[in-house]
């Protein structure tokens, strides 16, 4: 594993020089993606489009903010997709905690023992997802990626809603296992 | 123990980390994740899923319109500002101030509030935030004060901010986030040591049940 992850790369070109040929790079690859994504989701194509326009161009104003160490170049640009939606297309904020809030040094540290269990759990929903079935992870993916309704999942996939609950019950009851047996 | 014992189900943690939460839920979700790094770490996981999800969709376009939405994109390069690090915030004035987002959200200390008496002792804050009849707001519960019994015909969560409180299900404390089943009934008995304060979600009608008629 020597070769560094090359869309990583593009982006910290960005961040560091403006480079432009690395913004059209990662707009090669990541528009398709986003257009997609948003279809998907049941937007029309000219508000996709727009959405398109509207990620790529907060991926060059905030490329600074892109730590490789804390999520993958994928990772990074969905969360970027999914808070200009909410924003843009559902026209809601999206609160989320700031890590660099003085309040939350003020809380209650975690014990050495909590420290090792929060250090694990990522890690297990990690190894769960790896172990369900494919059934399963499509249920959990149309869900909570695709946002979709239970009855749509249903009516999409042609199988009774009463099988989309037992799936996703069943998903997550695994996911929920993970933690639980290392407690 | 000084991190939260009680914490959102796996259903709002994923559904936060992929965006299909409405705003009310997921506010007291992230208030939550800033008391948890548990939660945070399952979050950062389920975002990574998506992330993963995100990378499998085909990087081909059909025609030539993502390109002209390309050459448009390159003459507002240039001309954007840049985002800036944003100047540190101010250090909240009190020990009891609430973290982020919730401070912001609220504008204002968590008592500075015009607040409704459900009962003597039992308070509900004017202030909320949500769309669509999904709402947070805050509970305010005097020492050793019980809320009403009172069933609810949709989902109620509590977070707790301040104090603690007892039910049929448990004690809760700083940070812990408890969530009801629809239909479910419950009676909270706030701590005899101080005042409880929680942020409420509200979804539905609220069925008091020590009472002749439906209260909301
Ligand atoms: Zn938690």
């Amino acid at each position: 594993m020597s070769a560094a992850p090359p869309f990583d790369d593009l982006i910290l070109a960005v961040a560091r020089h403006r480079d432009r040929a690395a913004f059209d790079a990662l707009y090669r690859h990541f528009a398709p993606k986003i257009e997609a994504y948003v279809l998907r989701l049941g937007s029309d194509r000219s508000v996709a489009e727009e959405l398109v326009q509207d990620v790529m161009l907060t991926l060059w104003l905030r490329a600074e903010t892109f730590d490789p160490v804390q999520a993958s170049a994928a990772t990074w640009v969905f969360t970027i997709v999914r808070n200009r939606r909410i924003d843009r297309i559902r026209r809601e904020a999206r609160p989320a905690p700031d890590p660099h809030d003085p309040a939350m040094a003020t809380l209650p540290p975690p014990s050495p023992e909590e420290e090792a269990q929060v250090a694990l759990d990522g890690r297990f929903v990690r190894d769960a997802m790896k172990k369900l079935s494919p059934e399963q992870t499509e249920a959990l993916r149309l869900s909570y990626y695709e946002d979709k309704s239970h009855s749509e999942i249903a009516e999409e996939r042609r199988i009774p809603l009463g099988t989309v609950k037992t799936r996703l019950r069943a998903a997550l009851a695994q996911l929920r296992r993970s933690v639980k047996e290392t407690a | 123990m000084g991190l939260p014992g009680h914490h959102p189900q796996d259903d709002l943690l994923f559904g936060y980390a992929g965006g299909g939460l409405r705003e009310a839920r997921s506010l007291l979700v992230a208030t939550h994740l800033a008391y948890c790094p548990s939660c945070r770490e399952r979050v950062a996981a389920f975002e990574a899923q998506c992330g993963a999800w995100f990378d499998e969709t085909p990087s081909v376009s059909a025609d030539g319109h993502l390109d002209a939405i390309l050459e448009r994109l390159h003459g507002r390069l240039g001309a954007e500002p840049r985002a800036s690090v944003p100047p540190p915030r101010p250090r909240p004035a009190t020990a009891e101030a609430v973290p982020e987002p919730l401070r912001s959200w609220l504008d204002g200390p968590v008592r500075d509030r015009v607040w409704t008496a459900m009962v003597p002792g039992v308070w509900v804050s004017s202030w909320s935030r949500g769309t669509g009849g999904s709402l947070a707001r805050l509970l305010r519960m005097a020492p050793g004060v019980t809320v009403p019994a009172h069933r609810h015909e949709a989902a109620e969560m509590l977070l707790v901010l301040e104090g603690a409180f007892r039910d049929e299900y448990g004690r809760f404390r700083l940070g812990d986030l408890i969530q009801y089943e629809p239909g479910s009934d419950h009676h909270a008995t706030g701590d005899e040591a101080g005042e409880c304060i929680c942020l409420l979600l509200v979804e539905g009608e609220v069925v008091f049940l020590d009472e002749p008629g439906p209260t909301a």
